[in-house]
Order: structure tokens, then C-alpha cells, then sequence
């Protein structure tokens, strides 16, 4: 079986630039559409549970992957969890060092099988445990627009 | 189930680096040309082909798999596209198998090509629309989260440590030093991982495997066609691949339930009772040194949260007792993503017939495997070869 060499050095090669000029403008969707309105007018966070299988899932869904069912109706949990695992972050995107370590996480959520990946506030990265308990931060609700970012981040509880 | 038997044939691999000039298609072409030349066959022998490679958006080319059609011999020819992310380059094997035990072809080229680096400044850039678009890209999400998020609960879960997870990083990228397609070879210690710089804890820069361009492609051929080319065929005894659900988050991050799934569907389909005994040498796919380990698990090549024990006591070097990634793997060989997978599958093709020179494991291995592993996170890919 024959190898080639192949040129490493990167300085010397000819390039053009290109770029895919599209921007995307996205539904909810049945489910997500519900949680969202919770979390922007009533700041709660609605469960659903699939009667088939008792699986409850957080975001609310619209049906259930593993019975392949509709899930009909809502449930509010409390948005509390427990850390099941922790990152913290010190590169951007483009691999440029972030000014201060971004701490991120994954949030068993109280009263359903899903978890949430979010950003940890309120604590230093040495504090954080896998196990502790935490509850969300919301913004005010003048400022919430029903988007992922309504939630600023999970604190300890 | 009456299947065709299918043998691998053929196999070559271009070099792995950060950018090549080479287009993808040129890529492919090498690894395609090197193949068939491998085997004594030309293109008129190929009667059907399957090609794996990953995100249209590493290219920006929204038909890749058309797109790379003429570097793979896909000329008026039966051609299928195979992509599963980071698994595709088992899965299109997998399909080239299909296309062969079916009985409706004697002969397949399945080919992997993937350049990276043209996606600027950082193909991260295309992996952040892989995650959920509504509660998951506006936290500008990189794959480096997930990896360090899964790295660590497999560490607290079985009381594992960094330290320890980096013996995997130093000894696959020593054993890419014998690797003639290499981009990161290099003799390195466990004080040289800790050192490197932490990118998302626990992950930092000598955990993790780089951007690559490279191609990589194999000659598939049925029982009967092989006698005319071949008289060291290497079979594809089991085939397995297994998808968990898209909500990486939901999942249990300390074992990929996906993989066991896989693994023991291509195990009863090749008649591995013990793989852990039938097994002697495999390909776990190893994009971070602590997947090695968790991969090793989901295989059933070792007990849960004991692969660590197998790699301590030495027992998964390349002259250890069950050899693991003894080409480099990811880390050391490089990791062009649909490529990198093929290239493992080629490893156990060569270390079966004895030809992989001073990479080749001691005690003539008779069984072997390779896996691979992608999407968000939830495809398992598997293929069990014997000699």
C-alpha cells in the first residue's frame, strides 16, 4: 500500500474565500411553543409526560421519541436540579482565550428524566460539585422574550 | 440469514495533516487510486461504490457527496453517500458490506474523504449547527463542552483521573510514530497533557485529536470475486451500528449505551460469544484519550469503569497482551473525521495479514475490530474482520 507525501506548510498555498449567504428563521414548534410562553409571561417551566412510557420530558414535547406517540397537556416542575457534570470553559469559538472562564453545566431536572445544559452563576468553579443542588435565574420579566437566554444561568439553591 | 460473504481486498490511505492542498475530491482520488492499485484492480472491476463524508459544511458544498462523486470512481456507477458525523467512516463500510452480501454487486470501493480545514477559522464554526437551534446554540455551545462535560462525569462516576486518562494520549500518539500518514506523531509524557493548555476543563490541548485533511479508501469484494484477486482476503464477519436519541443532555454520559448496542449486533451476527476473549486486537474510536476507555466499555472489551486497569497495567499497548488503536488512532494519526474511521478499519485489514510493518502486533491476531462514533453524540458504528 503506497503513501504520499503531502505538504505541510500552510504559508504557501494558493486560497479563495467563500461564504454561504443564508440567515434562518426558526419555529418553535407544538411543543417548545408552550414552554417558552411559561418561561416569558409566567417564568415556570413546563414538563410533558408521555403516558405510554411515564417518560416526562423537559422542554415540553409535542410527542414521545421513544413510543412514538402524541403527548397531550403540559405539567409545571419547579426548574430546580442537581449538577450531574461540569465544564469550565476558556476558549471562544475561534479559539481566542475568554477573559474569565465560563463555567457550564448539565442539570438533572427536578420531577422529569431530562436535563438541561446551561451556564452556572452566583458560584466560583471550585465551589461546583457534581451532585449540588441548584435552581434557575431568571431575567425580569420585562426583559424576557421567550428564548433560552430568558434563563441567565442555574445557581446553587 | 443468507448473506454473501464479503472480504476487504485492498486498502489505501493518503497522509493525514492540518491542510492539504489538495481538494477533497483530489484527496479522494488518492486514496481510491491507491486502493484498486493495491489489489491489481482498475475502476471498470468496481461495480458499485459507497462513500462516506462528513458536514456539507465543512466544504460549504450543500451535495457533497455528489461533489466528491468523480475523486471516488463514482462515474455512472451505483453511488451512495453515507454520514452519521464521526461515525460515518465504519458506517460506509457497513454499506459497502450491504451492497455486497446482498448479492447484488461482487464488488464495491468505499471511500472517505474529508477536508476540514477549508472551513475558516475553525470548523467548530460548522460542528455549533449540530445543536438544538432553539435551547442550545444561543449558549454558543462547541463540541469541546460536550467532550469535557462527558469526560468528566465518566471520571467522577468511576473515580478516574486526568493523569490516568492521559497515558491513553501519550501511548496512541507514540504508537503513530510508526504511522507513515501521520500528523501528530510524537513522544510525549502524562506531565506533558497535564501541562497543555485547558480548553474546557477537563480537556486540554493534548487530550484531544486535531482538524485534518485526508482520505481513506478500501476494495470490497464477494467470496468468489475475491479468489480471482486475492489470496489473503480479510472478512467482514459482523456489521453493527446503533443510534441513541438526538437529547445528548438526557443521556447516561458515563457508558454509550449506543456502542453496546452495536457491538453486540455485529457480535451475533460474526458468532463472538467472549469478546473480551475473541477480540484480540481493535480500533476503539478515540477523537479524546478518555473515549478510548469509555468506547473499550460500551464494546464489552472491558468491564465498567475498568478499561482504565487495562490500560495501566500496559495490557492495551501495541505489544500488550490486547492491543488497543495500535495505528495512532485519532489522536496520533489525525482525525479527518469520515476518513479517520476507515483508516482504523484499515489498520485491523493490515495488522490481520501481518502487513503493517512496524506497526505490526505481536501473536498473529485472527479477529479484530473497529468502531467508530458521531453525530451528537449518539451513533455507534462496528465491524468485526477476520482473517
Amino acid at each position: 500500500m503506497g503513501l504520499t507525501e503531502r505538504i505541510n506548510k500552510t504559508d504557501k498555498l494558493s486560497y479563495y474565500e467563500g461564504q454561504i449567504p443564508i440567515e434562518y428563521v426558526y419555529t418553535y414548534g407544538l411543543g417548545l411553543e408552550k414552554f417558552f410562553r411559561a418561561i416569558k409571561d409566567q417564568g415556570k417551566f413546563l414538563a410533558s409526560t408521555c403516558k405510554e412510557c411515564g417518560v416526562t420530558y423537559l422542554p415540553a414535547r409535542s410527542f414521545c421519541e421513544r413510543c412514538l406517540v402524541k403527548i397531550e397537556g403540559t405539567t409545571a416542575v419547579p426548574g430546580t436540579g442537581t449538577v450531574y457534570s461540569y465544564t469550565t470553559v476558556h476558549l471562544n469559538m475561534d479559539e481566542s482565550p475568554k477573559k474569565e472562564p465560563a463555567l457550564v453545566a448539565l442539570i438533572d431536572m427536578d420531577g422529569t428524566d431530562c436535563r438541561f445544559l446551561h451556564y452556572l452563576t452566583g458560584v466560583k468553579a471550585d465551589k461546583v460539585k457534581v451532585g449540588m443542588k441548584v435552581k434557575p435565574a431568571l431575567k425580569a420579566k420585562k426583559d424576557r422574550k421567550g428564548h433560552i437566554e430568558d434563563i441567565v444561568g442555574f445557581q446553587p439553591s | 440469514m443468507a448473506y454473501q460473504k464479503v472480504a476487504i481486498v485492498g486498502a489505501g490511505i493518503t497522509k493525514f495533516v492540518r491542510r492539504a492542498q489538495e481538494t477533497g475530491k483530489e484527496l479522494a482520488f488518492q486514496a481510491s487510486k491507491m486502493a484498486l492499485d493495491s489489489c491489481g484492480m482498475t475502476i471498470d472491476d468496481i461495480e458499485s461504490v459507497s462513500l462516506g463524508t462528513a458536514p456539507d459544511a465543512f466544504d460549504g458544498v450543500h451535495m457533497k457527496g455528489e461533489y466528491l462523486s468523480d475523486g471516488s470512481g463514482g462515474w455512472r456507477k451505483p453511488y451512495m453517500r453515507q454520514f452519521v458525523g464521526g461515525g460515518t467512516g465504519v458506517f460506509a463500510p457497513i454499506h459497502g458490506w450491504l451492497h455486497v452480501a446482498s448479492g447484488m454487486f461482487d464488488t464495491c470501493l468505499v471511500v472517505c474523504s474529508e477536508k476540514m480545514s477549508s472551513c475558516y477559522p475553525h470548523p467548530q464554526g460548522a460542528f455549533k449547527t449540530i445543536f438544538d437551534h432553539t435551547t442550545e446554540q444561543a449558549l454558543d455551545p462547541t463540541l469541546i463542552w460536550i467532550f469535557a462535560l462527558e469526560m468528566n462525569r465518566f471520571m467522577s462516576t468511576y473515580g478516574i483521573t486526568k493523569e490516568e486518562i492521559a497515558q491513553v494520549s501519550v501511548k496512541n500518539k507514540k504508537n503513530a510514530m510508526d504511522h507513515p500518514a501521520a500528523q501528530l506523531p510524537m513522544e510525549i509524557t502524562v506531565d506533558d497533557v497535564m501541562n497543555s493548555e485547558t480548553l474546557a476543563w477537563p480537556v486540554n490541548r493534548l487530550d484531544i485529536s486535531p482538524a485534518s485533511d485526508g482520505a481513506a479508501a478500501i476494495v470490497l469484494a464477494s467470496e468468489h470475486a475475491s479468489k480471482r484477486i486475492t489470496d489473503k482476503p480479510v472478512w467482514i464477519d459482523g456489521v453493527g451500528w446503533n443510534l441513541d436519541t438526538a437529547y445528548w443532555a438526557t443521556r447516561d454520559l458515563s457508558y454509550p449505551r449506543y456502542v453496546e448496542k452495536a457491538a453486540r449486533m455485529a457480535y451475533d451476527m460474526a458468532g463472538v460469544v467472549e469478546p473480551k476473549r475473541e477480540i484480540e486486537i481493535a480500533e476503539p474510536y478515540d477523537p479524546f484519550d478518555y473515549k478510548e476507555l469509555h468506547h473499550m466499555e460500551g464494546l464489552q472489551l472491558a468491564d465498567r469503569g475498568k478499561a482504565v486497569e487495562m490500560l495501566l497495567d500496559g495490557v492495551t499497548q501495541r505489544d500488550g497482551d490486547r492491543p488497543m488503536c495500535p495505528s495512532g488512532g485519532a489522536l496520533g494519526v489525525g482525525n479527518p473525521i469520515a476518513a479517520t474511521g476507515l483508516m482504523k478499519v484499515i489498520e485491523i485489514f493490515l495488522q490481520l495479514r501481518g502487513e503493517a510493518g512496524k506497526r505490526q502486533v505481536p501473536g498473529s491476531p485472527r479477529c479484530g475490530l473497529a468502531q467508530a462514533w458521531g453525530d451528537l453524540m449518539q451513533v455507534g458504528t462496528v465491524v468485526v474482520l477476520r482473517r
